[in-house]
């Protein structure tokens, strides 16, 4: 990769990401790999320690971002967080995120037994939170710091197990949306704690994908709920945007998204080109180098792959962020994501 | 009144194709009052239902819970009728051992091509989920299995299934089973790079390509 070609940056992190909230373009576009558990590899530490110490975790992303230069940080282990605190139990490993081990809800009448948790104290929530004050203190006057969440959708099937879950969609309907409004009030407490900290709380629905569930289950059980934890963060955010990233495709879905009102959408299996239509003037978008690219391919062709997308991408009326389609893989080599930003470098201008 | 046998077979297809649980088991049972042949009514009811459920889920108007309530139903049905089934020792069914890689306990992905293989008639061991890499090779010699389905959902696991592949060519019996892989972070690409024989997209896909992987294997009535 011939770094003599890569374009110097004339503005902080912090500055180029505020252009987009005031609607100006920035001297280049930035750049969000979404780094979660790798940051504890820059740091140099076992993901299951990174995951449950919020010191740790927030030294990790510190140093993260100050390898990378990263345009945000994102303090986040497994989007079970917030069921974890109501009561589903994990299975925690050395080297990977913790997964689901027992969800809490065997029987429709186990709704019963969800802890409205006490964020400053359930579960990691309180992991999270050191981790955000960390991140703040030491560079949030640089770089923009973000929380990240499940979304009540998400939350709602790590209480239950998932092929339950589904089912319950059809079966259950009326007591899907009762755990639902439970799960979206949890988020709307711990959306206040991190609104507190000087942070950015960013929603995650990955079992909301149009991989998923029906474009008309996403209407009727994911975005009714995703669109309260929205009105809250802008009702209380300080003019801070609502930002959510969902996984997989979404393509069906995105005149739901636009009516959850979103500011900003991480998207991951979808083509820019013809997100960029439906954003519009309405949305600012992320995205979406392939995740298992940026650990199986060579800088070369990650900074092929993330030209196109800035091409697909560049001009969006609202805002184009170059990004990562979902999680950095915890493995991936640091040139791939340096190759990723320098791309942004490259091929996201507008100074000239 | 009997009914008609094309009567009979249309129920239990549009119970499954419509996710009607109960009226899947109540064809099932008036399919063997009126002494429909089992075989007949799973291969000409349940599973052109469940194949039509597959084409919605295809054409993306179904989608993972549409699937699996179409199949809690078909599975309804074939309660009731497997017991009637004649001897089958006439049919000859592709053997495939199938699970979630160690590391991964996320399943719904391989508990969809699960039953679009079974639907189309493999013979289906289901390892679960967060699998030993030993374990499919173990199982698949056990069976004579001639397909090993590889799945996962996580980048930090996919490369357990070069591992099995590697393992399959240490023992010296990689050319004994075919190998299909699938799963979030997979692509044509990794598969082709890590030596698999079939990568699918999605369940629909799976059965096609499980098909055209196992087309040397003669599947006819002996």
């Amino acid at each position: 990769m011939q770094t003599a070609n890569i374009p110097k940056d004339n503005q902080t992190s912090l500055e180029r990401v505020l252009c987009y909230l005031q609607r100006k373009n920035p001297q280049r576009i930035a750049c969000f790999p979404l780094i979660l558990n790798h940051a504890a590899r820059v740091l140099g530490v076992p993901i299951g320690k990174y995951n449950r110490n919020g010191e740790l975790m927030g030294k990790s992303h510190v140093a993260a971002y100050k390898r990378y230069g990263n345009d945000l940080i994102l303090i986040f282990s497994t989007t079970s967080t917030l069921a974890e605190a109501m009561g589903t139990k994990m299975v925690f490993f050395d080297e990977d995120a913790p997964q689901i081990a027992e969800p809490l809800i065997k029987e429709l009448d186990d709704i019963k037994k969800v802890n409205r948790p006490d964020v400053l104290k359930d579960g990691r929530l309180p992991v999270y939170l050191e981790a955000t004050e960390i991140a703040v203190r030491e560079v949030g006057s640089e770089v923009c710091v973000s929380t990240v969440l499940a979304g009540p959708f998400t939350t709602a099937a790590a209480l239950r197990p998932i092929d339950l879950f589904i089912r319950d969609l059809r079966k259950n309907k009326e007591w899907v949306h009762e755990l639902l409004g439970i799960c979206a009030q949890a988020g709307i407490k711990f959306i206040d704690e991190i609104l507190k900290r000087k942070s950015l709380p960013i929603v995650v629905e990955p079992i909301g994908s149009g991989s998923l569930v029906s474009p008309a289950h996403f209407r009727e059980f994911v975005a009714p709920y995703l669109k309260r934890l929205a009105d809250h963060v802008h009702a209380n955010g300080g003019g801070l945007p609502a930002v959510l990233h969902i996984c997989g495709k979404t393509k069906p879905n995105w005149e739901a998204m636009l009516g959850a009102d979103f500011d900003i959408w991480s998207l991951d299996a979808v083509d820019m080109g013809e997100a960029r239509q439906a954003a519009g003037h309405r949305v600012v978008l992320v995205g979406n180098v392939i995740p298992a690219n940026l650990l199986k391919n060579t800088p070369e062709q990650i900074d092929a792959e993330a030209r196109i997308v800035c091409e697909k991408a560049m001009g969006s009326p609202r805002g184009f962020i170059l990004g990562s389609g979902c999680e950095v893989p915890i493995e991936t080599p640091p040139a791939n994501v340096d190759a990723l930003i320098n791309a942004a470098r490259k091929y996201g201008r507008f100074d000239t | 009144m009997k009914r008609e046998r094309e009567e009979i077979l249309k129920d239990l297809a549009n119970s499954v194709l419509n996710m009607d649980e109960k009226l899947a088991a109540q064809a099932a049972r008036e399919a063997i009052k009126s002494g429909l042949d089992a075989y007949d009514a799973i291969s000409n009811g349940l599973v052109v239902g469940m194949n039509k459920a597959g084409d919605l889920y295809e054409t993306e108007e179904y989608f993972v819970p549409e699937i699996l309530i179409c199949s809690d139903a078909m599975y309804a049905g074939l309660e009731i009728l497997r017991p009637h089934l004649k001897k089958e020792s006439d049919r000859r069914q592709i053997k495939c051992v199938i699970g979630v890689v160690e590391g991964d306990t996320h399943d719904i992905g391989k508990n969809l091509v699960k039953i679009m293989l079974d639907v189309a008639g493999f013979e289906i061991h289901d390892l679960g989920r967060n699998v030993p890499l030993s374990d499919f090779i173990e199982k698949a010699k056990e069976v004579h299995a001639e397909l090993i389905c590889i799945s996962t959902l996580m980048t930090t696991t996919m490369d357990h299934m070069a591992t099995v592949i590697e393992m399959l060519k240490e023992e010296g019996i990689r050319n004994h089973f075919k190998v299909m892989v699938g799963g979030g972070p997979i692509s044509q690409g990794f598969a082709d790079r890590i030596g698999a024989d079939g990568y699918a997209e999605n369940a629909a896909n799976a059965v096609r390509i499980a098909k055209h992987v196992c087309a040397h294997i003669a599947t006819v009535k002996e």
